[in-house]
């Protein structure tokens, strides 16, 4: 923890970075995001079992743009998601500094996509053989029975979009739930507009969720969001042996069509 | 307020037999901002137009929905008839009463419910219709030819002649394709050679037309009228301005015993070689794979002797880019080898061949020129039995189609055989004889009344080899399935007719669509079969389907007229149902998060980056941008777009809305 603050108060020193995007505590001994922009206030970082929030949330919002070159906290979450959201064209290369740790504990500060992929590589970045099982339960239910559960955790739904706004790869200024002109999808919480959200939300991270969990976290009615994503994780894993957030350069998966693709879901 | 003209037509009976026109007619009047409904037994006859034109002037109509039959039949013929009276032709639309109502269901009330639903739908889609101009297009009047066989060699030849450019791509050393290898052809017996080549010298003279032999088409961008196509020319390891053609350096090669492909494997040719002696371009190419130079280090006597030093051994593969207006695909066909039937010995006995092999061992120029002997121990054979439908009309072979060209080279064969063989005996085994076509009867009765050959109509079970003899199981069909047992010399094998190899990755190439058996479609059966869904890229020959040579070349010029009548005009006028990219005020300036992952989406290659930057220059904001020359309207980038921040014209996302809407009857 001491070397993460050392670091923080080096960047901003040498005016490296202009402000450290990290975790501090809040009140009532919470942690949330800070954005240290004094090297004196860099011992006002901690990171401990509770700093779980993707910070990588932050990055591309204009007001913290705004401070200058941002350097940011990266768990390997924050790393996956500076990766997809560069191949995504939302943050350029050596515009952002993670500081990272590696598995060995040490902190490295990490300035170009290259180090950040390189450093990914040493982490697993697969299901965990808990979500596998919790998937497993979810798929082992018949087609009703899966529709019943869903169904009552959607029912649970306030439209409050905590998970949308959680998610770092949630980035467009106007989302497709508010476009009005049609109205798709129904404003009000009511079965019927929870379902076509949830949907439409999984459907638009297939092949872009990098498994940080912060939906499922941010959900005050505990609707367990992630399952839906584990599930297409899987699956294109299992179909193309795709996984987001790996490198900048990767091409989505969706948009992209080879000969050695599997059609077996056509004929 | 929406003032809208609703037309249902009989269509004679083929809606009218099932569905209530009267009654849809009758109801949909009273829809909300409809301003005049009827029905009439022909709307697309003229006095029906006449009726939708008078309708548009006397209730001011602003949209017409038109409940007939499938707009890809009629769309134009309406769309043009709103047009001559005033109104935009993009604010009719067709609602297709026929394919989806009343063909497909039975007479009563619920089909005509459903046909008012159609029109219902629609009627509400035609009230957010916009009115759209059509896009106009420059036009490159160059065609590129795709294979350099009798189809391609037609097609470009008549283009050519027409006074435009054409580029000529042949995959082989020299033009001709099967066409060349062929002895003689049906139904008249002349050689092929001596019909074929003519053209192929004309196709090497003619100013107007460019042949890059060896040579492959490595990629395709772009769209009717603007075809950006990339060519590899292949190294020839030969400078073909210096080489004469003299032919020294293939009769001084070392490597004498590589396996002919012109020959089907029958005869050899050296490492440096022309296929054939009337070859076009008649300039060699090096064999790199099979060259003692090129796998030892060694060798280079073709260098040291070319009279003109013309060899050149660190010659690169050439990439040519070129504009385009239209293609023309004439890549060809292919046969099964005899390695494809287990039952008649796996292509493992040597006098079992298939009928492009039977056409070099008849032709002049073969490699027994033009003795039929057999490839085993180069006897004359007594026997010949030839195996009509290998594969072709078996669907346990995956073939279940007919190859067409068999029944007809078949009976070829055997009056060759007999011409050449006068004591010996010919058997025929066939299905059915297919012998349509002007004198293709005539001559398949000359060879077995003229010529005697025996047929029988029967399938070949099994063929092995006894004592040195190839025994043909079958049975005779019209003798009651008897058993038919004939030691043979040699057998031929009419192997079916398969597309062509790398028609697969082609067709991707070029976005062309391809049948279940990869024979490239046509894009439509019958009124349009030598066209692709494609638009400027247009079909000729035998890899559409298999088919005979009057076929192949009648198509040829079908095809070559088609570039030609495109090429007629300076400028294309194109559909405007083209998506397009929001824009709105600052500081957004489009919902669009220029994620770009449309741009890879696209087939057409139709999404650019656009930057939005502001007086100094500095850049604002990155977007997504649709060029509408190239956008093809398919909607893929709609579907994908996140943000919503793509929409299609003529199929709006609130067109769409408000039909899926009033299908659930709630009005928005």
């Amino acid at each position: 923890m001491l070397e993460i603050k050392q670091k923080a108060r080096e960047l901003l020193e040498s005016g490296k970075a202009q402000v450290v995007i990290g975790y501090g505590k809040g009140p009532n001994n919470t942690t949330r995001a800070i954005f240290v922009r004094k090297p004196e206030d860099a011992d006002k970082l901690v990171l401990d079992d509770t700093c779980v929030q993707n910070l990588a949330l932050y990055i591309y919002k204009h007001e913290v743009r705004h401070f200058g070159k941002e350097a940011v906290v990266a768990t390997l979450p924050v790393l996956r998601s500076l990766l997809q959201l560069a191949s995504e064209n939302q943050v350029k290369d050596n515009e952002i500094i993670a500081i990272a740790i590696t598995p060995d504990n040490k902190v490295v500060e990490l300035d170009s996509f290259a180090a950040i992929e390189e450093h990914v590589r040493l982490f697993n970045t697969g299901l965990t053989e808990d979500e596998k099982d919790l998937l497993k339960k979810i798929n082992a239910m018949g087609l009703e029975e899966r529709w019943a559960f869903w169904n009552k955790e959607f029912s649970k739904c306030i439209k409050c979009y905590a998970c949308r706004q959680s998610c770092p790869m949630c980035y467009c200024p106007r989302c497709a739930a508010e476009v009005n002109q049609p109205q798709w999808i129904p404003v009000a919480a009511h079965q019927h507009g929870n379902i076509e959200w949830h949907i439409m939300r999984a459907m638009h991270l297939a092949g872009r969720c990098i498994n940080c969990g912060d939906c499922a976290r941010a959900c005050p009615v505990d609707i367990p969001l992630n399952l839906l994503t584990y599930n297409l994780i899987e699956e294109l894993n299992n179909e193309f042996k795709y996984t987001a957030g790996l490198s900048a350069s990767q091409t989505y998966v969706l948009s992209t069509w080879k000969l050695e693709d599997k059609e077996t879901f056509i004929r | 307020m929406a003032r809208i003209g609703v037309f249902i037509c009989h269509c004679g009976e083929n809606i009218s037999a099932t569905v209530d026109c009267g009654k849809v007619a009758e109801v949909t009047s009273r829809l909300p901002g409809v301003a005049y409904s009827t029905d009439y037994k022909y709307m697309c006859s003229d006095p029906g137009q006449t009726k939708i034109k008078d309708a548009i002037r006397e209730f001011h109509l602003t949209g017409v929905v038109v409940a007939a039959c499938s707009p890809r039949m009629h769309e134009p013929t309406f769309r043009k008839a709103c047009a001559e009276a005033g109104l935009n032709p993009y604010l009719c639309e067709m609602s297709n009463l026929r394919e989806h109502c009343s063909w497909v269901h039975p007479k009563g009330d619920v089909t005509t419910e459903k046909a008012i639903d159609l029109v219902r739908t629609l009627v509400e889609k035609v009230k957010k219709n916009e009115s759209l101009m059509p896009i106009k297009v420059p036009v490159t009047k160059t065609a590129l030819v795709i294979g350099g066989g009798v189809a391609g060699i037609q097609a470009a030849l008549d283009i050519a002649n027409c006074g435009h450019k054409v580029i000529m791509v042949e995959r082989d050393p020299s033009i001709g394709g099967h066409m060349s290898q062929l002895s003689e052809t049906f139904p008249t017996l002349d050689c092929s050679q001596c019909i074929l080549t003519p053209r192929m010298v004309e196709v090497a003279q003619h100013p107007n037309i460019t042949l890059y032999s060896y040579s492959e088409v490595e990629s395709v961008e772009g769209f009717i009228g603007n075809f950006k196509v990339k060519i590899r020319k292949k190294a020839k390891c030969v400078d073909e301005k210096d080489c004469t053609g003299c032919g020294l350096c293939t009769t001084l090669c070392p490597q004498k015993k590589i396996p002919s492909e012109f020959e089907q494997g029958l005869g050899f040719r050296p490492a440096i070689y022309v296929p054939f002696p009337q070859a076009v371009p008649n300039k060699p190419v090096i064999d790199k794979p099979n060259c003692t130079y090129f796998q030892k280090g060694k060798c280079r006597i073709c260098e040291i002797k070319c009279p003109t030093k013309a060899i050149r051994f660190d010659q690169q593969d050439e990439i040519l880019e070129v504009e385009i207006g239209a293609i023309v695909l004439a890549t060809g066909f292919n046969i099964l080898k005899t390695d494809f039937f287990p039952e008649y010995g796996y292509g493992k006995f040597k006098d079992v061949i298939d009928g492009l092999q039977f056409e070099r061992l008849a032709s002049a120029s073969g490699p027994t020129l033009g003795e039929i002997r057999r490839p085993s121990d180069g006897k004359v054979p007594e026997k010949i039995v030839f195996v009509a439908c290998a594969g072709s009309r078996d669907p346990a072979k995956g073939i279940p189609y007919c190859s067409k060209i068999c029944c007809m080279y078949t009976a070829k064969h055997a009056m060759l055989y007999k011409h050449k063989v006068h004591e010996g005996n010919a058997y025929v085994f066939y299905m059915d004889i297919r012998a349509g076509g002007k004198m293709y009867e005539e001559f398949v009765r000359r060879a077995i009344e003229e010529d005697h050959a025996h047929y029988i109509r029967g399938r070949v079970s099994r063929i092995y080899e006894k004592n040195g003899k190839l025994i043909v199981k079958g049975a005779d069909t019209l003798l009651n399935s008897m058993p038919v047992e004939i030691e043979a010399d040699m057998v031929v094998l009419a192997t079916a007719g398969v597309a062509n190899d790398g028609a697969e990755e082609l067709a991707q190439k070029f976005h062309v669509s391809y049948d279940g058996y990869k024979f490239f479609a046509e894009a439509h059966p019958k009124l349009r079969p030598v066209e692709t869904n494609t638009a400027g890229i247009f079909l000729a020959g035998a890899c559409q389907a298999p088919k005979d040579i009057p076929d192949s070349v009648a198509m040829a010029s079908g095809a070559a007229s088609k570039v030609a009548a495109l090429f007629s005009n300076d400028e294309l006028t194109r559909e405007p149902l083209i998506a397009e990219v929001n824009r709105c005020a600052p500081p957004l300036f489009s919902t669009c998060t220029g994620c770009f992952l449309c741009q890879l989406v696209c087939p057409y290659n139709a999404i650019e980056r656009e930057q939005i930057t502001d007086r100094s220059g500095k850049l604002i904001k990155e977007l997504a941008k649709i060029n509408p020359g190239l956008c093809q309207g398919c909607g893929t980038c709609v579907a994908l777009c996140k943000s919503k921040s793509i929409d299609i014209h003529g199929y709006t996302n609130a067109q769409v809305h408000t039909e899926v809407l009033a299908l659930l009857n709630e009005y928005a």
